[in-house]
């Protein structure tokens, strides 16, 4: 039997965020060894084939850095040596960086995977030690972080091309890569995969005679574009279209509670601060429709919540959102920055019938079912794997 | 008459609202203090400053200062502290914020004044008994963000204060209004003092020629209030409808991403420049550079940047944000837009391109006219010694 692959999933912080915690979890299921490294936060528990090697205080950091320097110089002091000069050469603090990098270079995954881009130059290393580095496009880190930030535009356009392979969320994330001469053969797009078992499909009963119950869902920032959603409410209320409105993950954003006090229907909205993810579904199951009102996106993963609970979902066409919604097939897709669109868009739906709806909700659990089921995304992961170590020993 | 002016910091040079409204009460023989919560400027000549104690670092350093002043207020400022003690006490507040607050006003203790103005609705808060304390009257500024934005937040914030200033200077009209609509019953007098301007700095004659590019310019912090994006939004239907030209925004700011994040988007990368922040003399330089001022606020107390390209002879299209529409009278010295439509803003710009060069000028000139004769430093210094008295 073959040996199993290591792979270190690495974000930097242990637990990450929900899809990466879902990733390692069906790596784990298939019998790969996931390794993981960085700054514990709070306590997780280890599954069957995940091995954590993480420090959270001073103090842990410390004996960290004592047990690795140790091992290293007992079982590995040429490598060592090598990455001590690399070490040196960055301008960081080097005790920091021995404590982040010791246990990678002493455990010596097979494939290095990078959750996130940006931090690409810190881990370019571990190719000088045979690891492989898989790195992930996701969302903010291609399509707005190097468009500000020139310095960081510059940086993957000179590592991007060395890097062994790339996993886009989706089609459109990739093609923006490119522009930063990832290249093309080695971006593998995988589509972000949902537990389809959890998230049971619910035929709603819509009544386009009762008050239209909104919401959008997201973290605090202005990519998500909410000041043009509140625009359209202004708009939808204008046409004496009765709703309600609710955004969560949003309670006290000084621009938001602005617009919203200069609306005639602002008692019909409202903000409400970070919830858990079984109170984020319920809210979205009892929704008629979510609105993604984001100017940018990888692929909103509460779009594709939604799509797979049954509830409808008006979404601008930003980053890979036309990968998922077909336009009146199964959603509405409208275009970004602009309320009036959207706000056309909600007034469609408040007029559907009931069959119109429960088919369009259908379609778009179809969609998520062919396209997003867990299984799928976790095949493919590790056929990605198993496809860079392949042409490396082609090599 | 002795005036003590509370603000966040000693005004830097370039802050020419209060520089002047404190020249032009000194020369009418008022004696001014300014009292800041930090230093912001080293050198500040044009009057006395005094700043509020410090109590920042270890919490060993916060006590042992806090229990220093403390002291220090009740051994030479016992009639004061023991009057701010009961006054706060009479409004129910906890004794050890009663103890806090007689620790932040020591500074302004003992300073002899007749009126003590506090330049920002927010700079009052845990401070309105502090005028009655030291016998002086209380006044208040709103100028924008302190009455449309900060009360969101914090509801009823002022509740205590209506009962206890004496006089309420406000910027613009829809200021005015907003004071109303947050609870002030008319208990006093509000008096309203636009801003002005050095109209002499802005002392240039423009010669509008609106050629084949226009060249739009911004002077504006990178904030939300300031509308930019939309002004994007509406320079990309322009852009799509086959129109040339430049857009220049001054300044800098919070929102730095999300407009270049707009520009790239919004395909606009050659027609836009992002300054940041300039002197006043290239503030000066780059409007004179220009044809058509945008400030397309979504708030806006009243805007003085709007004033100084007027005085230089821009063409201005604004927002109907508060005070802008009474900075600018639509049609007559400048076009007012509903705020937060970029397609309206597009269709405005594409009418003032358009427009004769005749018709340009004469918007200029009466535009340029009205900041000279109503919003200029003479005037308003006189405003205020009538505020005062």
């Amino acid at each position: 039997m073959p040996k199993p692959l290591k792979i270190a999933v690495y974000s930097g912080e242990i637990p990450s965020t929900t899809f990466i915690e879902r990733l390692v979890e069906g790596l784990c299921s298939k019998g790969l060894l996931i390794f993981r490294f960085g700054l514990k936060k709070r306590k997780l528990d280890q599954l069957e084939h995940s091995f954590h090697y993480t420090y959270s205080n001073r103090l842990s950091k410390g004996l960290n850095f004592l047990k690795y320097s140790f091992l290293l110089l007992l079982f590995n002091v040429n490598d060592k040596r090598k990455l001590d000069n690399f070490i040196k050469a960055q301008l960081k603090n080097s005790f920091l960086l021995k404590v982040k990098y010791y246990p990678v270079l002493y455990h010596k995954p097979d494939i290095f995977h990078l959750q996130w881009a940006k931090g690409i130059a810190d881990w370019i290393w571990v190719q000088d030690f045979g690891i492989k580095l898989a790195v992930s496009l996701r969302g903010a880190h291609i399509n707005y972080s190097p468009i500000a930030n020139l310095e960081l535009a510059e940086t993957y356009k000179r590592l991007f091309p060395k890097v062994d392979a790339f996993h886009a969320v989706s089609k459109a994330i990739a093609k923006e890569a490119a522009k930063y001469n990832a290249t093309e053969e080695k971006i593998k797009v995988i589509y972000s995969g949902l537990d389809l078992k959890k998230l049971e499909f619910n035929s709603k009963s819509f009544n386009s005679n009762t008050s239209l119950n909104i919401i959008s869902i997201g973290r605090d920032h202005w990519k998500k574009g909410y000041a043009y959603a509140l625009d359209a409410m202004g708009l939808i209320d204008d046409q004496d279209i009765s709703f309600n409105y609710t955004i969560v993950g949003v309670d006290n954003n000084e621009e938001l509670l602005y617009k919203r006090s200069q609306l005639r229907c602002r008692d019909n909205i409202n903000f409400v601060g970070h919830l858990c993810f079984s109170e984020v579904m319920q809210l979205v199951r009892d929704a008629d429709v979510l609105v993604l009102s984001s100017v940018e996106e990888g692929i909103a993963n509460v779009v594709l919540e939604a799509m797979a609970l049954g509830t409808l979902v008006i979404s601008t066409d930003c980053g890979g959102m036309n990968e998922v919604i077909t336009d009146t097939k199964n959603g509405f897709l409208v275009p970004v920055r602009n309320s009036e669109a959207l706000s056309d868009a909600l007034k469609k739906v408040s007029v559907l019938s009931k069959d119109d709806y429960l088919e369009l909700t259908q379609e778009a659990r179809k969609t998520i079912e062919q396209q997003h089921s867990h299984t799928q995304m976790i095949n493919q992961m590790n056929d990605l794997y198993h496809s860079v170590l392949k042409e490396a020993l082609c090599e | 008459m002795r005036i003590g002016i509370v603000l966040p910091s000693v005004p830097a040079y370039s802050e020419t609202f209060f520089v002047n409204k404190i020249k032009g009460l000194q020369r009418h023989g008022f004696s001014v203090v300014i009292f800041a919560s930090s230093a912001g400027t080293k050198e500040f000549h044009l009057s006395k400053f005094k700043l509020a104690p410090k109590l920042k670092g270890s919490k060993v350093s916060i006590v042992f200062n806090s229990l220093y002043i403390l002291c220090l207020s009740f051994v030479f400022q016992f009639k004061k502290s023991k009057r701010l003690y009961l006054l706060d006490k009479k409004d129910g507040v906890g004794f050890l914020q009663r103890l806090k607050n007689i620790i932040s006003s020591y500074h302004i203790f003992s300073e002899p004044l007749d009126w003590l103005h506090f330049g920002f609705g927010t700079m009052v808060f845990n401070k309105e008994n502090v005028a009655k304390a030291i016998d002086a009257r209380m006044a208040v500024s709103f100028r924008g963000f302190d009455i449309g934005v900060y009360p969101l937040k914090h509801p009823s914030c002022y509740q205590k204060l209506w009962t206890k200033v004496n006089r309420i200077h406000v910027i613009s009209d829809d200021i005015k209004e907003l004071v109303y609509e947050n609870g002030f019953g008319g208990e006093s007098e509000i008096i309203k003092i636009t801003p002005a301007i050095d109209t002499s700095f802005f002392n240039y004659e423009k010669e509008l020629h609106l050629a084949k590019e226009s060249r739009f310019v911004t002077v504006a912090r990178l904030h939300w209030k300031k509308g930019l994006v939309y002004t994007l939004e509406a320079l990309s239907i322009l852009k799509s409808l086959g129109y040339s030209f430049h857009y220049t925004i001054i300044g800098d700011g919070a929102e730095k991403e999300r407009l270049q994040f707009a520009i790239h988007q919004l395909n606009l990368e050659g027609n836009v420049t992002l300054k940041g922040k300039m002197e006043h003399e290239d503030i000066k330089k780059a409007l004179e550079d220009a044809d058509i001022y945008l400030q397309y606020s979504i708030q806006e107390g009243f805007c003085n940047a709007v004033l100084e390209a007027q005085a230089v002879g821009l063409l201005s299209v604004v927002s109907d944000a508060e005070g802008l529409s009474e900075n600018i009278i639509n049609n007559k010295t400048g076009w007012v837009v509903p705020k937060q439509s970029p397609k309206l803003l597009a269709e405005k710009l594409l009418e003032v391109i358009n427009l004769d060069d005749e018709e340009k000028q004469k918007i200029s000139k009466s535009a340029r006219e009205r900041v000279i004769n109503q919003f200029n430093l003479t005037k308003q210094a006189k405003e205020f010694i009538n505020f005062y008295e």
